[in-house]
C-alpha cells in the first residue's frame, strides 16, 4: 500500500503527463470558442436576410431606385452589391461573407446611413463612452459588491449584517431606471449638485486636455453612481451567501482548530475560495457590458453603443445593427474564453478536470 | 468524577457543560463531562451519533460558535512549560497559540478537511509560520511531518483533491504532530475510510503514541476501532459519560446496561458459524431537546428501577479503586 501512496517519480515525463488534462481543457474551451463564434456569425448572416423581405437587399433596392434623387445613390447602391455579393446565389453571399469577416477581420462595409463611412468606425465612435461608462460601472460594481458582501458573509451573525442584506436586497429590486429617474431629479435638478443630461460640459470639444476629462468624469459621476448602486447589490448578495457556505465548510473548522488568525481564515480560506464562481460570472457582464444599455443611456443621455443600436434600428441601418449584433458576440464570448482559461489559476481542480 | 493523579493529567476537562441555544429552549448537549487524559495515553470516546461525542471535542478545543454556548465548566492542560492553562478562559490570542501548539486536531480525513485550493504545502506551513516558525523552517517541519505519517515529500505541492482519503488522513495527522502537541484530539479518524486504511491510520496513530509519547483523546462511533488500540475508554449516552475504565474491564465485564448492550452489538464472525443474531438497541435515541429526567438512558433500560427516573445517578467504582467507574444505580 506504500507504493501505492507514494507520487510518481518526477520525471519528465510525468511532468508532461501532468500537464496533459490542462492542455486538453485549454484545447477544449478554444474550440468551443471558435465554434460559437462561427455559430453566431452564420445566426448574424441568416437573420439578416432571411428576415420577411430580405431587409439587406431590400435597403439596397431602395438606395438604387433614388439613384435620380440623391446624388451617388447608384455608386452606393453598386458598392453594396459588390461588397457583399448580392447578386449571387446565397451560398456564395455567406462565403462572401465569412470572408469579409475572417479577412476583413470583421469587414461589414459601410454604413448605410452614414455612408461612405464604415461601420467599424461608426461603432469606434460610440465605443469610448460604453467603455467609460459601462464597462467602468461594472468593474467598480464587482470589486465593491465582491468586498462588502465577503465582509457581511463573514459577520453573518451580527445585526449590523442583516440590516445591509435587507436595504441591499431592497436596492437590488429597484429597477435601474426608477432609481436613476430618482437620482437625476433628486441630485441634479432639485438640488443641482450634479449636472446631468449629456455627458460633457456643451461648451467644450473633446480632446484629452484636463478640464474636459474633467468635465467628463464630473458628468459621469451619477450614472456611474446609479448603477455601481444597482449593479453592486446583486454581487453583495451573491458574494455573501457564497461567503456564508464556505465558512459552513469542513475545511474552515479546521482552519479555526488550527489557530490561525482570523484574518488569515478570512483571507486565504474564506473569501479566496467563495471568489471562484464570483471571477466567472464577471467576464460574462464583462462582455455583455459592451451591449451598452439603451434605457440608461437615454436617461442619461450617453451617446453609448445602445443608443447606436436603437438609432440604426430606426433608420434601418442593417449593416451597423449587423456590426453591432456581431460586435456583442465577439466581445461576449471573448470575457467568458478569457475567463474559463484563467479559471485553472483560481482552482487547482479544473486543472485535473475532463471538461 | 474523582482525581485520581491530578498531577499526570496532562488534559482535564472538568464538567463541561455545553447547549445549543435555540428560540425557546436550550438543548443539552454535553451535561457536566469529567474526563482526564494522561501522557502517552490513548482515551477512546465511544457513543451513538448525535451523543455530544463531536460537540465535546469542538468545546474542548474552545471552538464552540453560535448557536452553540459552553455554559460551564473548564479544560485544563498541561503546557510544554509546565504551566496550566483553561482554554475556555485564556484571550483569544494565547487560544491560538495553545492550538496546535499544546491541543491539536485530527478531523475526519474525508476530502473536505483540507481546503480545496490551496496546495498541502500551504495548509501545513501557514499553521507553523503563525505559531512562529520562520518559513524555511516551517517547510522543513512540514516535510518531517510527513516522513513520521510515511508520505513522500513531494506531498507538498499537491492538491487534496489528487490525494486518496487515506493520504489526506495522514496529512490530517501529519498537520496535527508538526508542532509536537502533548494532547490530540482524534475526531472519528477513520470513519471515511476503507478497513485496510482504517487499520494503518490507527496504527499510526498508535506509533505516534509510542514515539512522542502524546496523549490521544479519539472519538468513535466504533467499538471495534477502541478495542484496537485505546488504552482507556468513556462511554458517552445523551451528553453525559456513563462509564469510563481500562479497556480490559469495560470489554470483559462492562458494568452500565448501556456499554452491555454496545458490546453485544458488536458483530463478531463466530456469531455467523454459531447461528447467533445481532441484538441491536431497543427504543428511541435520545432527543437532547427533552432528556428524560433523572438517568437519561432509563427509557431504554431493562433494568430500570424506581429511582432511575428520579434521580440522576453518580459515579461510584463498584469493583474497588481499579479505575473503572459507572454512572448507574445498579451499583
Amino acid at each position: 500500500m506504500k507504493n501505492e501512496e507514494k507520487p510518481e517519480e518526477k520525471s519528465f515525463r510525468s511532468r508532461l503527463q501532468r500537464y496533459r488534462p490542462l492542455a486538453r481543457y485549454l484545447g477544449n474551451r478554444f474550440g468551443v470558442y471558435l465554434f460559437t463564434l462561427w455559430a453566431s456569425l452564420s445566426l448574424a448572416f441568416i437573420l439578416f436576410r432571411f428576415m420577411p423581405g430580405n431587409p439587406m437587399a431590400m435597403s439596397v433596392t431602395q438606395l438604387q431606385s433614388n439613384a435620380g434623387l440623391i446624388v451617388g445613390a447608384d455608386k452606393a447602391a453598386e458598392y453594396y452589391r459588390e461588397k457583399m455579393g448580392l447578386n449571387e446565389p446565397l451560398h456564395i453571399q455567406y462565403l462572401k461573407f465569412l470572408k469579409n469577416m475572417i479577412f476583413g477581420p470583421f469587414d461589414f462595409g459601410h454604413s448605410f446611413v452614414k455612408y461612405p463611412t464604415p461601420v467599424n468606425e461608426v461603432i469606434g465612435r460610440y465605443l469610448p463612452w460604453t467603455l467609460g461608462l459601462f464597462t467602468t460601472s461594472v468593474i467598480l460594481a464587482w470589486i465593491l459588491g465582491t468586498a462588502i458582501g465577503a465582509l457581511l458573509g463573514w459577520m453573518r451573525r451580527s445585526r449590523f449584517a442583516s440590516w445591509a442584506i435587507v436595504l441591499t436586497t431592497l436596492i437590488n429590486i429597484t429597477p435601474i431606471y426608477v432609481l436613476a429617474v430618482f437620482l437625476l431629479l433628486g441630485l441634479s435638478y432639485k438640488l443641482g449638485w450634479l449636472p446631468s443630461g449629456r455627458p460633457y460640459d456643451a461648451q467644450m470639444m473633446p480632446s484629452w486636455k484636463w478640464p474636459f476629462i474633467k468635465s467628463v468624469l464630473i458628468h459621469a459621476i451619477l450614472p456611474v453612481g446609479t448603477m455601481v448602486l444597482v449593479w453592486s447589490s446583486g454581487w453583495i448578495l451573491g458574494m455573501r451567501s457564497l461567503m456564508v457556505s464556505v465558512l459552513g465548510e469542513d475545511y474552515l473548522a479546521y482552519a479555526r482548530a488550527k489557530g490561525l488568525s482570523p484574518l488569515t481564515i478570512l483571507k486565504e480560506y474564506a473569501f479566496r475560495n467563495a471568489l471562484l464562481p464570483q471571477v466567472a460570472g464577471l467576464a460574462i457582464v464583462l462582455g455583455m457590458s459592451l451591449n451598452g444599455a439603451y434605457i440608461i443611456e437615454i436617461i442619461f443621455r450617453i451617446p453609448g453603443l445602445g443608443t447606436l443600436f436603437a438609432n440604426a434600428a430606426a433608420l434601418r441601418d442593417f449593416n451597423t445593427m449587423m456590426g453591432l449584433l456581431v460586435f456583442s458576440a465577439f466581445t461576449v464570448l471573448t470575457g467568458s474564453l478569457i475567463v474559463d482559461l484563467a479559471m485553472p489559476l483560481f482552482d487547482p481542480r479544473i486543472r485535473r478536470s475532463d471538461a | 468524577m474523582t482525581q485520581d493523579t491530578p498531577q499526570e493529567a496532562v488534559l482535564a476537562i472538568r464538567s463541561l457543560s455545553v447547549v445549543y441555544v435555540g428560540r425557546r429552549s436550550a438543548a443539552q448537549a454535553v451535561t457536566e463531562v469529567d474526563l482526564e487524559v494522561q501522557n502517552n495515553e490513548i482515551l477512546g470516546l465511544v457513543g451513538e451519533s448525535g451523543c455530544g461525542k463531536t460537540t465535546l471535542a469542538v468545546a474542548m478545543l474552545g471552538l464552540i460558535e453560535p448557536p452553540g454556548k459552553v455554559i460551564g465548566g473548564a479544560v485544563q492542560i498541561r503546557t510544554h512549560d509546565h504551566s496550566t492553562q483553561d482554554i475556555l478562559k485564556v484571550k483569544p490570542s494565547l487560544h491560538r497559540q495553545l492550538l496546535w501548539k499544546e491541543i491539536a486536531y485530527i478531523p475526519q480525513g474525508s476530502m473536505s478537511a483540507l481546503n480545496p485550493v490551496k496546495r498541502v504545502r500551504e495548509q501545513l506551513t501557514d499553521t507553523l509560520i503563525e505559531h512562529g516558525l520562520k518559513k524555511n523552517e516551517a517547510l522543513e517541519r512540514a516535510r518531517w511531518a510527513l516522513q513520521v505519517v510515511s508520505l513522500d515529500a513531494a506531498i507538498l505541492e499537491r492538491y487534496p483533491h489528487e490525494l486518496s482519503g487515506g493520504m489526506v488522513q495522514r496529512v490530517a495527522i501529519a498537520g496535527a504532530i508538526s508542532m509536537q502537541p502533548p494532547v490530540l484530539v482524534a475526531d472519528e479518524p477513520t470513519t471515511a475510510l476503507d478497513v485496510v486504511t482504517q487499520r494503518s491510520i490507527l496504527q499510526e496513530l498508535v506509533s505516534i503514541r509510542e514515539k512522542f509519547g502524546s496523549a490521544i483523546l479519539l472519538i468513535s462511533h466504533d467499538m471495534g476501532v477502541m478495542a484496537q488500540i485505546a488504552d482507556r475508554i468513556a462511554v458517552m449516552y445523551a451528553g453525559r459519560i456513563v462509564e469510563i475504565g481500562s479497556i480490559h474491564q469495560v470489554f470483559a465485564s462492562p458494568l452500565h446496561p448501556y456499554t452491555k448492550k454496545l458490546i453485544n452489538a458488536i458483530p463478531n464472525a463466530r456469531g455467523r458459524e454459531s447461528g447467533e443474531r445481532l441484538i441491536g438497541l431497543g427504543g428511541e435515541s435520545p432527543n437532547i431537546w427533552r432528556h428524560p429526567p433523572g438517568c437519561r438512558f432509563h427509557p431504554r433500560c431493562e433494568f430500570a428501577i424506581e429511582r432511575c427516573s428520579q434521580q440522576a445517578p453518580v459515579f461510584t467504582s463498584p469493583n474497588g479503586s481499579s479505575g473503572q467507574r459507572v454512572a448507574c444505580h445498579l451499583y
